[in-house]
């Protein structure tokens, strides 16, 4: 069986994070996953944490990390290194993120015409965040035929104060659709297929003509900023900007869509780029089936379920960053329990009459977000009294126990810095202590024999 | 293997395969395929990763015709096993494009002329690469969908059949690329003959015009002798079914920390003999003995094509055969990712051939590479390997591709770790999805479009390589070799024949493993192994 320093469960942010930083740190990584997930579901933007009542990402960290049994309490220490690993992945790509710990939320508009606070933000996402400026407009444009971005309905509720919430706002908002080259002989399209359709040179001219044609009578007196679906370009997404740049001479910012989205899978692409430039063995489609253990119990390793019999990895350390509900790394089941499905890891979370708020869109969110895996500073599983609950484990990303992501607006900035955090205790435990030379086909660990067993 | 070295230890009893999906819904009928789809999210996560999606309209993408229409479907439709013909109504606005689909290729892209497409029809442009079932956060198999979903279509549309042969165009044609078996048997003893008509484009242009297979489609030669007959002539045993229980009583066999069992499938039999000749003498110069156990194709190719009844009486008869094998404790290895994949896991996903000797094979089966990677890292493989490095010690870089039929095993990409492990090679990881042909789908005159789109990027990355530099390419998978073969020129191995190459370059002449493979089968000269000629050439073979 193949064997590694550290081998990561989840292709999230966290665990695209946690092998990054381990495989930078000089450890052979495996990252094994059972599918794509977080960040093909994601706005591409990195939410370091924009609890209520605060202005500014660090500002909000601090806050969270003030709470006790919020995971920041742990990780945040450990988030500016990790931002900034996940940022030079990201540069590589030519995706150029923008701001930091230091900038302010804003507030930047949706796809369904309501606005958001953001975190560090995809370059083509920037512009959004910049401040309104007297007399400035807004102008969103939409693709005919293209029906997961509605430019009118966006535009209308956007010229309304409401969303704005009395933030600074766009003087006026209009929308324009503009008829792309040969869509309308095209299936039914999603973002993915325009993105693609924009990575194409020979299209691209001529798709940007028409929109620079559509885009240039509502030049009026004043400056114009203008929106468009997230859908301008993939792989070549660099190139798109700088060409659309150039024809529109103006700033512009692009509105994440619906899944498949398109930032989310640029941001994707670029840290496995980063993954396999360092060597790491990235396997996605295949769950985690069982643990392998020493005679002692430690984990040593887990096995996947591939084709015909279990695939078992061997690896000095282990990090789970399986995500919570969404993902599957948390289960809820129908009798009202939470459970960790892979290792059975005792899981807090409340009883299930509290598991939702009253009110769908309590400000404070629900109860079950906050479910999870408790762990102790080393991100190691304890159980409720404290004890280690499994040895050989880390933990990382939306699976701790303690944050409501959703409302604060903390998730990737917690899969950041517990990934940057897992990796770095990773590191010590494993490289230059085990001595394991690095490389794919690594020798086995120190750990010793085996025993496999699930749970 | 040096005398003394800790015999190779074969597996205990395969542990039970996991329940997909069973997570999820938490019963036992889930196993079924068709079942997953109550998974399904409608994330469109599959769609991202869909090869074909990507370069055609014709495919709305995995989610519509898989999970999506899967809700649309009948039980009785869900199940190529229970299902009967029927009279499909048929619409003015939508032909049974399935059965016969327009002969005009929509372009990578763009279509030019609009027409309704049913999700359900349409379901016949998969190419069964996988790609969308790895990739679904929600377990849900929708290749397994897919292909059962084209099964049922195939019985309800049933083409009358003349001694089983179905007596419609396209039907037959599809029945015929099944029939991998009986066109090996046919083409072998014609070889010249066969191989002199492939090579003619004008031929191959009548070929297309009576059987709908692209005359520019990579078609591969016959061998002029079976890699079973030679190794019959060399003096080894063919043992029948039923010979692996004698096994321990009459010793004819070694115990099975000596020995591995050969799943050579049809390529390496009929048209590469000389990639098994290459596992042999791999597997000799690690100390084990090979044994050819009784075998037919693995029906994958079938399967591919919608005739899971006639598969279903291949894997039957395989599973009989090997199953003795597993039982006494012996590996299966192959070095075709697909019939590999197909004994792992298609018997149980596609056939729901779920017994415990079905199970049994499955879980004692390895792909060549998964085998020799495990040898190495339990530190009983020789790596004494002599080096390929190229003209003046400069190392070589190697072009590997790694087929989809690989990547659905989840065993990683070992290739790529043992070829690392060869002096003078440079092997790089190509990374792109899937070259196009998955089997059969790129032969097809509709298809061949399309296939040579999906690959496009991977042609494009080899021919940017100077053949000077890389000569060669690497594949695991037989289809694949030769459609990047056909498309590139440039030859194709399977990456075992580097790893025997490497052992006779380290062994002088005459040191050769006295158990080796029998003589060469391969009776083409070196320089035309792995050349066919340029699309559009019109030189015969």
């Amino acid at each position: 069986m193949p064997s590694c320093d550290v081998l990561v469960a989840g292709a999230g942010l966290a665990g695209l994070t946690t092998a990054l930083a381990a495989a930078d740190g000089g450890a052979s990584v495996w990252l094994v996953a059972k599918g794509h997930a977080a960040t093909h579901w994601s706005h591409g933007g990195l939410d370091l944490a924009a609890p209520p009542g605060t202005v500014g990402g660090g500002e909000g960290v601090a806050l969270l990390a003030r709470r006790p049994g919020h995971p920041y309490e742990i990780v945040a220490e450990d988030l500016p290194a990790g931002l900034a690993r996940v940022r030079r992945a990201l540069d590589a790509a030519g995706l150029a993120y923008e701001g930091d710990l230091a900038s302010p939320h804003g507030r930047i508009p949706t796809a369904v015409g309501a606005t958001r606070p953001a975190g560090v933000l995809p370059g083509a996402q920037a512009a959004a965040r910049a401040p309104w400026r007297p007399g400035e407009g807004l102008l969103v444009v939409g693709f005919e035929r293209f029906r997961d971005f509605a430019a009118p309905a966006v535009a209308a509720s956007l010229a309304r104060p409401l969303p704005w919430a009395g933030a600074p706002r766009p003087e006026r908002v209009t929308a324009v659709g503009v008829t792309l080259p040969g869509l309308a002989e095209r299936r039914n399209l999603d973002g993915l297929d325009l993105a693609r359709a924009f990575d194409d040179p020979s299209w691209r001219g001529p798709a940007l003509d028409a929109i620079a044609r559509a885009v240039e009578p509502h030049r009026g007196d004043g400056e114009l900023r203008v929106a468009f679906p997230a859908v301008l370009g993939l792989a070549d997404h660099p190139a798109v900007a700088a060409a659309l740049d150039a024809r529109l001479g103006g700033p512009w910012f692009e509105i994440p869509l619906v899944p498949p989205s398109v930032p989310g899978l640029r941001l994707y692409e670029a840290m496995v780029a980063a993954l396999r430039a360092a060597r790491v063995a990235v396997q996605v489609g295949f769950a985690v089936s069982a643990a392998i253990r020493t005679p002692d119990g430690r984990v040593a390793g887990l096995a996947t379920a591939a084709a015909g019999r279990p695939f078992p990895i061997r690896a000095g350390q282990v990090v789970l960053a399986t995500g919570g509900f969404a993902s599957g790394g948390l289960v809820a089941t129908a009798d009202g329990r939470v459970e960790e499905p892979i290792l059975g890891l005792p899981v807090e979370a409340p009883p299930q009459p509290a598991w939702l708020a009253p009110s769908m869109f309590d400000p404070a969110g629900h109860p079950l977000e906050a479910a999870g895996i408790r762990t102790d500073r080393k991100l190691r599983p304890v159980g409720p009294t404290g004890e280690r609950a499994e040895r050989g484990v880390r933990i990382a990303g939306a699976l701790l126990a303690g944050a409501r992501a959703l409302r604060e607006r903390s998730g990737d900035g917690i899969a950041i810095a517990s990934g940057e955090r897992a990796a770095r205790l990773a590191l010590a435990r494993t490289v230059g202590a085990l001595a394991v030379p690095s490389g794919p086909v690594a020798a086995g660990p120190a750990a010793g024999p085996e025993g496999r067993g699930a749970r | 293997m040096t005398p003394g070295a800790q015999p190779y230890l074969p597996p205990a009893a395969a542990p039970p395969l996991p329940a997909a999906g069973a997570a999820v819904i938490g019963l036992d009928v889930v196993r079924l395929a068709g079942f997953t789809a109550d998974a399904c999210l409608k994330c469109n996560v599959c769609n991202t990763v869909c090869p074909v999606a990507r370069v055609t309209d014709r495919f709305p993408g995995p989610k519509y015709v898989g999970p999506q229409a899967q809700r649309f479907r009948s039980d009785q439709a869900r199940s190529p096993q229970s299902a009967r013909p029927q009279r499909v109504p048929r619409s003015p606005v939508t032909p049974l494009s399935l059965l016969e689909p327009p002969a005009r290729p929509g372009g990578p892209g763009r279509q030019t002329a609009p027409r309704p497409l049913s999700p359900d029809l349409t379901v016949d442009w998969c190419s069964g690469c996988g790609f969308c079932t790895r990739a679904c956060p929600a377990g849900v198999e929708i290749a397994e969908i897919n292909s059962r979903a084209r099964a049922v279509l195939r019985v309800q549309n049933a083409a009358p059949r003349l001694a089983g042969v179905p007596l419609r165009r396209r039907p037959l044609r599809d029945w015929a690329l099944g029939q991998t078996d009986l066109l090996g048997r046919l083409g072998v003893p014609l070889a010249p003959l066969a191989n002199a008509f492939l090579g003619s484009r004008r031929l191959r242009s009548l070929v297309q015009a009576v059987a709908g297979i692209h005359r520019d489609a990579p078609v591969p030669r016959f061998a002029g002798r079976t890699f079973r007959a030679a190794w019959r002539r060399a003096g080894h045993p063919l043992p029948r079914p039923g010979a692996a229980v004698s096994v321990g009583a009459d010793g004819r066999f070694p115990r099975p920390d000596r020995a591995v069992v050969y799943f050579h499938g049809c390529a390496a039999n009929y048209q590469e003999p000389r990639v098994a000749e290459s596992v042999v003498a791999v597997l000799a110069r690690n100390g084990l003995e090979t044994i050819v156990p009784d075998q037919v194709c693995c029906g994958l190719p079938l399967i591919s094509n919608g005739y899971y009844a006639e598969a279903r009486r291949k894997a039957t008869r395989n599973i009989a055969s090997l199953a003795e094998w597993a039982a006494a404790g012996y590996r299966i290895v192959t070095a075709s990712t697909s019939c590999g994949h197909t004994l792992k896991a298609e018997y149980r996903t596609m056939l729901d051939l779920d017994d415990p000797a079905a199970r049994s094979v499955a879980g004692a089966t390895w792909d060549i590479m998964e085998f020799l990677a495990d040898l190495h890292e339990s530190g009983r493989l020789d790596t004494q390997f002599g080096s390929l490095a190229g003209p003046g010690g400069t190392a070589r870089p190697l072009l590997y591709h790694a087929p989809c039929q690989l990547r659905s095993q989840g065993i990683g990409l070992p290739a790529l770790d043992l070829l690392a492990l060869v002096p003078g090679l440079e092997p790089i990881d190509l990374d792109h999805d899937c070259c196009g042909v998955a089997g059969t789908y790129g032969l097809k005159e509709e298809k061949y479009e399309v296939a040579m789109a999906v690959g496009a990027g991977l042609f494009d990355k080899i021919r940017a390589v100077d053949p000077a530099r890389a000569p060669a390419a690497a594949c695991d998978s037989e289809t694949c070799r030769w459609q990047i073969e056909r498309a590139t020129g440039r030859p194709t191995l399977h990456p075992v024949e580097f790893l025997a190459e490497a052992y006779r370059a380290a062994a002088p002449s005459g040191q050769r493993p006295a158990d080796g493979p029998g003589p060469s089968v391969d009776d083409r000269p070196a320089d035309a192994r792995g050349a066919p000629p340029e699309p559009g050439s019109t030189a015969s073979a």
